[in-house]
């Protein structure tokens, strides 16, 4: 809202200093946005509290005013209006018109204009003049908060009906091009054969006052709030009026807004014609909301009278009688939507006294709470990633169906089924995620096209999975969360090194998993792919594994799939992505188990055997771990080195095929008799012959 | 034997040391001049023909070349083996101007770091952690909060509606309503955090979901100077010892509802900086940093409280807004596009 200085001083006395009123305003919780002094009045543009439809006037900014100041509010001049026989009937078919008044005003001569003062008036709020009788109604708004209306009465066909539109029932609402549908139920005010207005929301064009208009009814009303709103935002058309009245109008105000129009169509060359007719009578309820002093002492840390509270209220325009120490405070029509608990009263004391004058103190506390277990160990994780390099980003909660074209998912896949937003702007927010390796490879794209081959990223996320779940039933929601860990990397492993040029691979994120296992204490594995988990398909069939914590599968970890990577149009690099469930992760883990080193040196020796594709070396380790003697401590695999076998086809290709070399670890004997070289090379024999027995026939053999 | 015949060996031994540059070479000299068939060993076999009155002094000059040997041998073996030790480091020159080779760290999101933060504040005043959905049932995210259906305050929140009439939640309060709803005893004093949704069109400046920090205290006896305490504490432990202010604010789930300004580092509360109006706070002076407020008493009567005997306080932190204006980065979207250079330069600069 923008107001003007100067006319805001012909409600209230004003600070004199501009940077003081300011300063005021916004201490009120006028929120000034801007202050424009350029050609015209200095103007202040006002961001007004959602819930304060009386502050929309001239008249609500300087009661506010006068509730800090104490001095007094001043008003505009109206017309009293003969209210005991109306001269235009009105029909009220609906509740939900409060209270509504017609007055007919008529014009012999010319068409006469409002005083300089008040059309200055209207362009300093940046409303511009189109007639009399529309800048009246627009002024009384501007004032003091009463919406109001005219209609041409000559276009008018026989009473004013007030009611519900019916299915189907169209109006023309001003500056529209063409007759609109109304929703059923939408209040309007009608005459025998059209809509002339859509209630408190905006007129319309068959009824409109037009330069040739000689005969006016004046509309002044207070309508339901809910269905004031409604129906402005089934037709998406917000006005000033919708405005004030979807916020709340004071019912008492009608009247007075409609001597308003009157006293200023008055000047303007126009005459009353019979007396106002009325329907509608507002019925205080009379709101009383009983304080006490001390308990707006208490609430405030204060030490006001309550004689003191009781002027504070005042000035707010609240009604104080006392009884005993209870003051009964008396809402005013205005304030008749916002004020219902004490709590709202005690705004108003606060208010006055001003939010920053009042005590402060600090409530007494316990000692300080330590940081969570959970919270502990997300960030060992954190640490764990960011010391491989990983950056944590954030994603959206939601994607396009581009996320599942880009798995390659068909609709009967798991990934293809999804939590659905109803109403989101971009089409690229319609599904709720259900994995999160879309958006990753999605990242890798984009780090791609920008130059950034070399990508860590991680994220903290939930992925949402529909539930059958019925309409509205707060107790079973359409989706189940899941918080999640995801990473991707793509392009070196160590990308700000000249020496190390490798490439990130599945084993680069296995190693990451074992540290986080270390970290976390935790007995995190990889174990060999399930077929039913989602991801599955999206990733490499060949380098794929399960992520388990004591044996139960709680993430995957693999090699994203070709097909993938071409549909995400991503030809540099083999991006790897690991998942994992974060109550996994934020389980509870086991410390270190420390063992004493021992004082001797121990034996360690080599064995190297070639393996074919498939055959695993963690196998061939487990082999020689089971069968190795008691004394052997440690199986380690120390290197891989691939090889062909000796041509063997036509074509003198080979197969093939990793050697890969253990390294065992043999404890030395008890202390002073040392292990013969025979008792270790006979040992090493027995696993060569045992790991031949077990796996010759697949074609492993030492080298 | 004579003393002529010592000189002559050490003459001939030192001729063949000058010619000695390797450890081999010396190993080659030693064996020859102080092992058993050495010059130096054969003359002393010799001692037994030599008369006995003479034979002290010739085996002193015997005794005395051989140690002469010795000393010059291991002379020039400290000299052989520095000269190797020089060069040797000569060879292994390095060059520090290249990059260091340790893995280079990555980092963790200003959001991340900013939350914590928070967390780290909210712990000194007792709070703990409370997590909630973020999809919602409408009732948790306005109903329960004193925004009923076609409240205008509806408005300030635009919704996204998903399936079974539920939402993504538009602001991290849900959790406060959860936790009234659980009736935990008193004092409850719980801090939420994380991802919320607003239906918006984005552009540089507005997101569709974005990050919200809150905290609700509950207990008998808290007071609107108590709020105003706690948002000082708050405030001053973020923000360090910069002058704030409270004002009036509308939110539908507080009442009185407070906001705090913070004044305007730049312009130091004057709204002006280098002769023109401040852009970095619109010319007001201050800046908006936290929304408060004393629990609305519909809220407590809701989840079966009495507000005359039970009062709260809640607020809340824009934590995408804070984070970013701590890294300095003016396009918030930016800290939501996994784009690795912005991440990169936010924990590295450049």
């Amino acid at each position: 809202m923008r107001i003007a200085r100067d006319v805001l001083e012909r409600f209230t006395e004003l600070p004199a200093d501009n940077r003081e009123l300011r300063l005021l305003l916004d201490d009120l919780g006028l929120e000034v946005k801007r202050v424009e002094d350029l050609d015209g009045p200095l103007t202040f543009t006002l961001e007004l509290l959602a819930n304060r439809g009386d502050h929309h006037c001239y008249e609500g900014v300087a009661r506010e005013i006068v509730g800090r100041t104490g001095l007094g509010l001043r008003t505009v001049a109206t017309t009293p209006l003969d209210l005991s026989v109306g001269n235009w009937p009105v029909e009220r078919h609906t509740p939900l018109v409060l209270t509504y008044t017609a007055t007919v005003l008529v014009r012999d001569g010319e068409a006469g204009t409002l005083s300089a003062e008040d059309l200055r008036t209207l362009e300093a709020a940046g409303i511009h003049s189109i007639s009399a009788p529309v800048d009246a109604t627009n002024l009384a708004n501007l004032e003091i908060g009463q919406p109001t209306h005219v209609f041409d009465a000559d276009k008018v066909d026989g009473p004013i009906i007030l009611r519900e539109s019916v299915a189907g029932e169209r109006a023309w609402p001003l500056f529209s091009e063409e007759h609109v549908e109304l929703p059923a139920g939408t209040l309007v005010v009608a005459d025998r054969s059209k809509i002339l207005a859509v209630a408190g929301v905006i007129g319309c064009e068959d009824s409109k006052a037009t330069e040739a208009t000689t005969r006016l009814v004046v509309e002044s009303a207070t309508f339901d709030p809910v269905s004031v709103r409604k129906a402005s935002r089934a037709l998406s058309i917000h006005t000033d009026s919708s405005a004030r009245f979807e916020r709340g109008a004071d019912p008492e105000k009608a009247v007075l807004g409609a001597g308003r129009v009157v006293h200023l169509l008055e000047g303007a060359g126009w005459r009353r014609d019979g007396g106002t007719s009325r329907v509608g009578i507002w019925e205080d309820p009379v709101r009383v909301i009983e304080i006490t002093a001390a308990g707006t002492n208490g609430f405030l840390e204060t030490a006001l009278s309550a004689e003191a509270i009781a002027e504070i209220l005042e000035r707010y325009g609240f009604g104080v009688a006392f009884e005993g120490e209870t003051l009964r405070v008396r809402v005013p029509s205005w304030r008749l939507w916002d004020v219902a608990f004490p709590a709202d009263l005690y705004e108003e004391v606060a208010k006055s006294v001003g939010y920053n004058a009042t005590p402060v103190s600090l409530p007494p506390v316990d000692l300080g709470a330590l940081p969570g277990a959970a919270e502990t160990r997300r960030q060992a994780v954190d640490e764990v990633l960011v010391g491989n390099g990983f950056y944590e980003v954030f994603t959206d909660g939601f994607y396009g169906s581009w996320a599942v074209e880009g798995l390659g998912v068909d609709e009967l896949h798991p990934l293809a089924s999804h939590v659905t937003t109803r109403n989101s702007l971009e089409r690229s927010y319609s599904l709720l995620k259900n994995n999160c390796l879309a958006q990753a490879v999605s990242a890798v794209a984009t780090n791609a096209h920008r130059r950034t081959d070399d990508v860590k990223l991680f994220e903290w996320t939930r992925t949402f999975h529909p539930v059958e779940a019925p309409e509205g039933d707060k107790t079973r929601s359409p989706s189940k969360e899941r918080a999640v860990l995801w990473a991707i990397a793509s392009g070196r492993a160590f990308p700000g090194s000249w020496s190390d040029k490798s490439l990130v691979d599945a084993l680069f994120l296995k190693g990451v998993v074992q540290e986080l296992a270390v970290e976390l204490g935790l007995d995190l594995a990889l174990d060999v792919p399930s077929t039913s988990d989602p991801l599955h398909d999206c990733l490499h069939p060949g380098r794929q594994a399960s992520i388990t914590l004591d044996g139960a599968r709680v993430g995957i970890l693999g090699e994203v799939h070709p097909a993938v990577l071409k549909n995400f149009k991503i030809k540099r690099g083999r991006p790897v992505y690991l998942e994992i469930r974060a109550d996994a992760l934020l389980a509870e883990g086991s410390p270190p188990v420390f063992i004493e080193p021992d004082s001797t040196q121990p034996i360690e020796r080599h064995l190297t055997f070639s393996l074919p594709p498939r055959v695993e070396a963690q196998s061939i380790a487990a082999v020689i771990d089971a069968f190795g003697p008691e004394w052997l401590t440690h199986v380690h695999i120390v290197d891989r080195f691939d090889h062909l076998t000796v041509p063997a086809g036509p074509d003198g290709s080979g197969e093939p095929r990793r050697a890969i070399t253990f390294e065992l670890t043999f404890s030395p004997g008890s202390s002073g008799q040392s292990r013969s070289a025979d008792e270790v090379n006979g040992a090493l024999e027995q696993l060569v012959a045992e790991v031949e027995r077990q796996y010759g026939s697949a074609g492993v053999v030492q080298r | 034997m004579s003393t002529p015949d010592v000189q002559s060996i050490l003459d001939a031994f030192r001729a063949e040391l000058r010619e000695a540059s390797t450890p081999a070479q010396l190993d080659e000299l030693k064996r020859r001049h102080t092992g058993k068939s050495s010059p130096v060993k054969l003359l002393m076999k010799g001692l037994r023909d030599v008369d006995p009155a003479d034979r002290p002094a010739i085996a002193a000059s015997f005794n005395e070349c051989a140690k002469t040997i010795e000393a010059e041998l291991q002379s020039a073996a400290s000299a052989i083996e520095a000269r190797a030790l020089e060069a040797q480091l000569e060879a292994e020159w390095m060059d520090l101007s290249m990059p260091g080779l340790a893995m280079a760290r990555g980092g963790r999101h200003p959001l991340t770091l900013m939350e914590e933060r928070c967390m780290a504040v909210m712990r000194q005043l007792g709070f703990t952690v409370v997590e909630g959905p973020e999809v919602e049932h409408p009732y948790y995210n306005f109903d329960a909060l004193n925004i009923p259906e076609h409240h205008p305050a509806r408005d300030m929140q635009d919704t996204f509606w998903v399936d079974a009439g539920w939402l993504l939640r538009s602001h991290t309060t849900t959790v406060q309503a959860r936790v009234l709803e659980q009736r935990p005893q008193l004092p409850i004093r719980v801090a939420s955090y994380g991802r919320v949704y607003r239906n918006e069109a984005v552009d540089a400046t507005h997101l569709a979901m974005f990050h919200q920090f809150e905290g609700i205290w509950v207990d008998r006896g808290l007071t609107f100077a108590h709020l105003k305490g706690t948002l000082e504490f708050i405030a001053r432990a973020l923000y360090g010892d910069h002058r704030i202010r409270f004002k009036p604010k509308f939110y539908p789930y507080t009442e009185p509802s407070v906001g705090v300004d913070l004044e305007c580092s730049v312009c130091r509360g004057s709204g002006t900086s280098g002769g023109r109006s401040c852009e970095a706070c619109h010319a007001a002076g201050w800046v908006t940093i936290l929304g408060a407020g004393m629990v609305h008493p519909k809220l407590l009567i809701e989840f079966g409280y009495d507000p005359a005997e039970v009062t709260g306080i809640a607020f809340g932190l824009g934590t995408t807004r804070m984070a970013a204006q701590k890294a300095g980065v003016t396009k918030i979207r930016s800290l939501y596009e996994q784009d690795q250079r912005v991440m990169r330069s936010l924990k590295r600069g450049g």
